[in-house]
């Protein structure tokens, strides 16, 4: 630990930096459902919650589909199959869910005080939900929201207290049998947001959620559901880490987003998980008339992600974005990409993709778009840069367009290339030393996604990126 | 049509191999391992990658026959002035005009592939099924070896350069049957060549199978250009599984124009095995009714400082259906590769469906790759330009169609050939 | 004979650009507008061009006398209504002997467009080529294609020499930093000009004036002509700017 705690000093609050998140803490969980997963995983689960039947059948149900479904080896990593899902811990908390951070238990406290939760909230933040493990700690939001009818609570917590809003969306974007990892996560979900934004109402600050895996062996399948009524508009960051441990975890969670008519979501990620976690993230927003979705993503940790922002414009002139960033390094795949689902007339979307791949790194880019119907004046916009920085990195783009209707136009451009020695010259000619060069250029390459992230975000976004590249040349 | 020579049962192969007229051990040997291979391999599903998209469901071969035991006379067709041509009917060859006598002297061989395999083995053996596609379509590759009887033997030696187009013609003529015409290119070192590969139906609307293969192999320097036109009767099913292979500084340009079928598999594997080959893959695909064209294409780079381009455009009428699925690997090591893709389909009726899978799988890093897709409807801006000289709208339509084939066409080369390919577009265009 | 532009009001994407806009083009006449940028001189040449996104809410454009806006834009075209695009539309794989060929075709009914012999129209298009100094071996590049500015002018110069229109507008609105292109427009309206055809030239700059002798220079300002004159209107602006238009006129718009 010592050397982990002197970059610390070097570098200190930074909470997308993969070293400071690499501690952990000693602590006896309250709940624990113990290794595998049964039926009795699942009571024991509905039991400590308190859940309604209704929701212990769909997680019944939701177990079923996942033991049917394979792994699907077709297409994905063959990594997948390391993933021992008998040793994996599916449900572990400590306490309950409290608004003030003294209530919080003192190493969970401390845990997100390290990582500077706590003075972020003060400094720019509308709200906070801090997840440790599979239950949320600390969810908090500002007074005036909670006026506006604002709500922003853990999703077991919205299941409880709202049903009438929770019940009529949960699962209805991202359906059970979606693929085999929202089956899982279906069936074992706890912690996440729910989040309902009223009519008209427009956040001026995001709400933020910090997702932190503590224990060894742990899975998180953390599950939120936004819905932005009409109108609306709403920013939601969410940021991830754990330490680093000889084993592997699972993340693994369902996200849905629904944008009512001119509503607009954009949903900001920042994935940091040490490189022990297998990060396999269902992702997807439904789109009304008008209404807007962006997902801005940027994958730097995990030793596998796959994850795949999806929007679905279902009412007419709805938009969809999704802006990613990946870095891969050695031991890591980031297997991500994007799909977009045209389900109404002038609708449109746009992805633009980067991805730097560093030593054996592999990034691969995977797209869907799909005008499958007899719709009119659709677009979509795609375009895939890779960056391949040594001699073994690897970059993968693998794009599927369907088109069918009138006056629809779709455009797809991928393109992979080095670090231009010519610009790596230039600087070197003006005194930069090699490293900073390459440094200055990957962050050129990232440099108009990055700035889309929220401020607090890119400055650290783009240290970060310095950071992986050191020792990265030659 | 004879139902116990359906390609469903043993009595076909049985049948083929009685045909055989003192062929080789070894293609015997190699024959009679690939009808195993045919028969034990699955036929395609969709969730295959391979397959995706794809309409698989008229692929089990139920309700067609072959019969070696006849071939048929077909009328010959001359479209340029060539250095030599061969005509080919239901797998028979049935006539064409010889090699000038300098090349002849000067060793180039263009003659029927099992003429080639009883008098020079030792050329043939050497590539034949060397290097199939391998791309989905194993099955049906198995069941050409299995039953391929003739086909084109092209084989120019060290140097030479046959400067007049050399010409085949594939045809079929039996309602209800099928045929493997085989093609093989062998050019070695510093040689250059032409091929044109014409592939047909005696009548529109005979319903039949072919499953056709083309390898083309090109030695260190060596220049092979290679057409295929595929004119198949509107009712037909085909394969068209072809490979390109260029050795180090050879360059193999192979465009493919597909005019008819009713449902096309094309598979399309270029390899770079030496330093500094090039590869140019370029197809045309006019689709119409209900023709299903589905194309997979590989651009292997094994090899450093390769090079490869690729440009598929499909136009699309009616209900049409076009897949357009394209790879580029770069292997670790292949260093400088230079490789290119793109895909543009144009959508000319809301009914129509496209599909495009553009890929890419990079294992070096000092390259430049990339691709592109596109999918859309003719420019307003280009329409209301010709409009606006007063061109009718119908007619500015056809001509800006035109223009987007022209791109391809252009590449040909060889203005009878792309007369003949023009001609072809027109008259299917027109039918509609 | 004339074109006559009255009352007329044209919106984009419900963007109102022209307002009350009037104006009359004799034949044998070059008239020249000027104005800054902004002020709906592209605008006009568009929709008397009938382009789909320019909507014509209110108003008259007679051709000698028969309405020309409703009609499609070839039918505009074949009325003897000619643009000269600011930027030329490249349309790969059109070579633009066949597009100028199918152009003069659709203007002759069937049977003279049946007898209109491959020879007669090349004997027609390379005269005008040679009048123009274009190279025969331009006949078989596409239509604009890589072309440059200067190609690009001299392929609707060719055109209109082709096409014969009874009315001209050649829209110059931004290329006035490409002297080239400005001498080779000047000299194909120089080379039309006579009693036959009244033609348009919209342009930003005062220097393109330099090369054509406009009979009358109109300003135009906020979507309508505010002041026209004779050809020392155009020297004034050269001296003055647009300055002062914007200073006089701006209460009017």
């Amino acid at each position: 630990m010592s050397q982990n705690e002197t970059q610390e000093e070097k570098v200190p609050n930074i909470d997308v930096e993969r070293d400071v998140g690499n501690f952990s803490y000693q602590t006896t969980y309250d709940y624990d459902a113990g290794k595998g997963l049964t039926e009795a995983t699942i009571d024991y689960i509905c039991d400590v919650k308190g859940e309604p039947d209704w929701m212990r059948e769909f997680r019944k149900k939701a177990l079923k589909v996942f033991n049917d479904k394979p792994i699907p080896l077709g297409w994905a990593s063959e990594d997948l199959k390391t993933i021992d899902l008998d040793r994996i811990s599916y449900y572990m908390a400590k306490g309950r869910p409290t608004r003030s951070w003294d209530e919080v238990p003192e190493e969970i406290k401390q845990t997100f005080e390290r990582l500077g939760v706590p003075e972020k909230e003060r400094a720019f933040l509308a709200g906070v939900e801090a997840q440790f493990d599979s239950e949320s700690s600390y969810s908090s939001m500002k007074e005036e929201l909670f006026k506006q009818g604002v709500i922003f609570v853990s999703s077991s917590e919205g299941l409880m207290k709202y049903p009438e809003i929770f019940r009529p969306w949960f699962g209805k974007v991202i359906p059970i049998g979606d693929n085999k990892y929202s089956a899982l996560n279906s069936a074992v979900f706890s912690g996440g947001s729910f989040i309902y934004i009223p009519k008209g109402v427009k956040l001026k600050q995001p709400l933020q959620a910090y997702f932190r895996i503590n224990a060894e062996e742990m899975g998180q399948f953390e599950r939120t559901l936004i819905i932005a009524d009409e109108g609306s508009e709403m920013m939601y960051m969410e940021g991830c880490t754990a330490p680093q441990y000889e084993t592997s975890s699972l993340h693994s969670a369902v996200v849905e987003l629904v944008a009512l008519k001119g509503a607009k979501i954009q949903y900001v990620t920042v994935q940091n998980w040490s490189s022990n976690v297998f990060n396999l993230v269902t992702k997807r927003g439904l789109a009304l008339e008008d209404a807007e979705i962006r997902w801005i993503d940027c994958n730097i940790g995990s030793r596998l992600t796959m994850k795949y922002p999806a929007v679905v414009l279902r009412g007419e002139r709805a938009r969809g974005e999704v802006l990613s960033i990946a870095l891969a390094h050695d031991g890591q795949h980031q297997d991500t990409g994007s799909k977009m689902i045209h389900a109404a007339d002038h609708t449109s979307s746009n992805i633009i993709s980067k991805s730097i791949s560093i030593g054996k790194g592999r990034a691969s880019y995977r797209g869907m778009v799909q005008m499958p119907r007899h719709l009119k004046h659709c677009k979509n916009n795609t375009e895939c840069d890779a960056l391949l920085i040594n001699t073994n990195s690897r970059t993968d783009t693998y794009p599927a367009i369907t088109v069918r209707g009138e006056g629809n136009s779709v455009q797809h451009e991928a393109s992979v290339s080095k670090v231009s020695e010519e610009q790596i010259f230039y600087m070197q000619q003006r005194g930069i030393p090699e490293a900073e060069a390459m440094s200055l250029a990957v962050n050129g390459f990232v440099n108009d996604l990055v700035r889309e992230f929220p401020m607090e975000y890119s400055v650290e976004l783009r240290r970060l990126i310095d950071l992986e590249m050191e020792g990265s040349v030659g | 049509m004879d139902k116990s020579q359906s390609l469903l049962g043993d009595a076909v192969f049985e049948t083929h191999l009685k045909s055989l007229r003192d062929m080789p051990d070894w293609l015997i040997e190699l024959k009679k391992e690939a009808w195993v291979r045919y028969k034990a391999l699955p036929f395609p599903v969709r969730k295959n990658e391979m397959w995706r998209f794809a309409h698989v469901d008229g692929l089990a071969l139920d309700d067609f026959v072959h019969d070696d035991t006849q071939g048929k006379r077909e009328c010959e067709l001359l479209i340029c002035d060539c250095g030599a041509d061969l005509n080919f009917s239901d797998d028979a060859h049935v006539g064409g005009k010889t090699l000038s006598e300098e090349l002849a002297k000067a060793g180039v061989l263009f003659m029927p592939l099992e003429l080639a395999i009883r008098e020079h083995p030792e050329l043939v053996r050497k590539h034949l099924f060397e290097r199939m596609p391998d791309m989905g379509s194993e099955k049906y590759q198995a069941l050409h070896v299995a039953l391929f009887s003739t086909g084109v033997f092209l084989y120019v030696p060290r140097g030479v350069q046959v400067e007049l187009p050399l010409q085949s013609v594939h045809s079929a003529t039996r309602e209800g049957g099928s045929v493997f015409p085989h093609t093989l290119v062998v050019a070695e070192e510093g040689a250059s060549v032409t091929l044109f590969d014409i592939f047909r139906s005696s009548k529109e609307n005979i319903r039949h199978f072919a499953c056709a293969a083309a390898d083309i192999y090109a030695t260190a320097g060596a220049n092979v250009r290679y057409r295929l036109v595929q004119a198949w009767s509107g009712n037909a099913l085909a394969f068209h599984l072809n490979s390109a292979t260029a050795g180090a500084q050879s360059v193999v340009d192979a465009i493919t124009i597909n005019i008819g079928g009713a449902h096309i598999r094309g598979e399309q594997h270029g390899r770079i095995i030496g330093k500094g080959g090039e590869v140019i893959m370029n197809s045309l695909s006019l689709a119409r009714g209900k023709q299903e064209i589905d194309q997979r294409t590989l651009q292997t780079h094994d090899a450093e400082d390769g090079h490869s381009d690729l440009l598929y455009k499909n136009v699309l009428l009616d209900q049409a259906h076009t897949i357009f699925s394209g790879l580029i690997r770069v292997a670790e090591g292949a260093q400088r590769t230079d490789a290119y893709q793109t895909n543009r389909n144009l959508l000319l009726s809301p009914d129509a469906e496209s599909d495009s899978l553009p890929g890419l799988e990079i294992l070096a890093n000092d390259v430049k790759c990339s691709h592109g897709s596109s999918t859309g409807q003719l420019d307003d801006e280009q329409l209301f330009y010709m409009l606006a000289r007063g061109i009718p709208r119908r007619q500015a339509q056809e001509l800006l169609v035109f223009g987007f084939f022209e791109e391809i066409i252009a590449k040909i080369g060889n203005p009878h050939m792309a007369d003949y390919v023009r001609q072809l577009l027109q008259d299917s265009f027109s039918l509609q | 004979m004339s074109l006559e532009i009255s009352s007329l009001n044209v919106s984009i994407a419900d963007k109102q650009i022209l307002k009350d806009f009037n104006l009359t083009i004799p034949k044998g006449e070059v008239h020249a507008i000027m104005g800054p940028n902004g002020t709906g001189k592209s605008t006009l040449a568009k929709a008397l061009a009938g382009h789909p996104d320019y909507t014509v809410n209110k108003g008259s454009a007679l051709l000698d006398g028969e309405e020309i806006f409703g009609l499609e834009p070839d039918k505009v075209a074949r009325k003897g209504l000619f643009m000269a695009f600011q930027y030329p539309v490249e349309i790969p794989g059109v070579s633009i002997a066949n597009f100028i060929r199918a152009a003069v075709t659709a203007r002759m009914n069937k049977e003279a467009s049946d007898a209109f012999s491959a020879t007669a129209y090349y004997k027609a298009l390379y005269a005008k080529m040679d009048e123009l100094k274009i190279p025969r071996e331009f006949t078989a590049r596409s239509v604009n294609e890589g072309f440059s500015g200067g190609e690009k002018k001299r392929c609707e110069i060719l055109q209109m020499a082709m096409l014969r229109p009874k009315y001209a507008i050649l829209d110059e609105t931004d290329s006035g930093l490409d002297i080239d292109a400005l001498r080779i427009v000047a000299e194909g309206v120089e080379t039309m000009r006579g009693p036959d055809i009244g033609i348009v030239v919209i342009t930003h700059y005062q220097r393109l004036l330099n090369y054509i002798k406009p009979d009358v220079v109109h300003v135009m300002y906020g979507g309508r002509i505010v002041k026209s004159g004779g050809p020392e209107l155009a020297l004034e602006l050269e001296a003055r700017g647009y300055g002062w238009v914007e200073k006089e006129f701006g209460a009017l718009v």
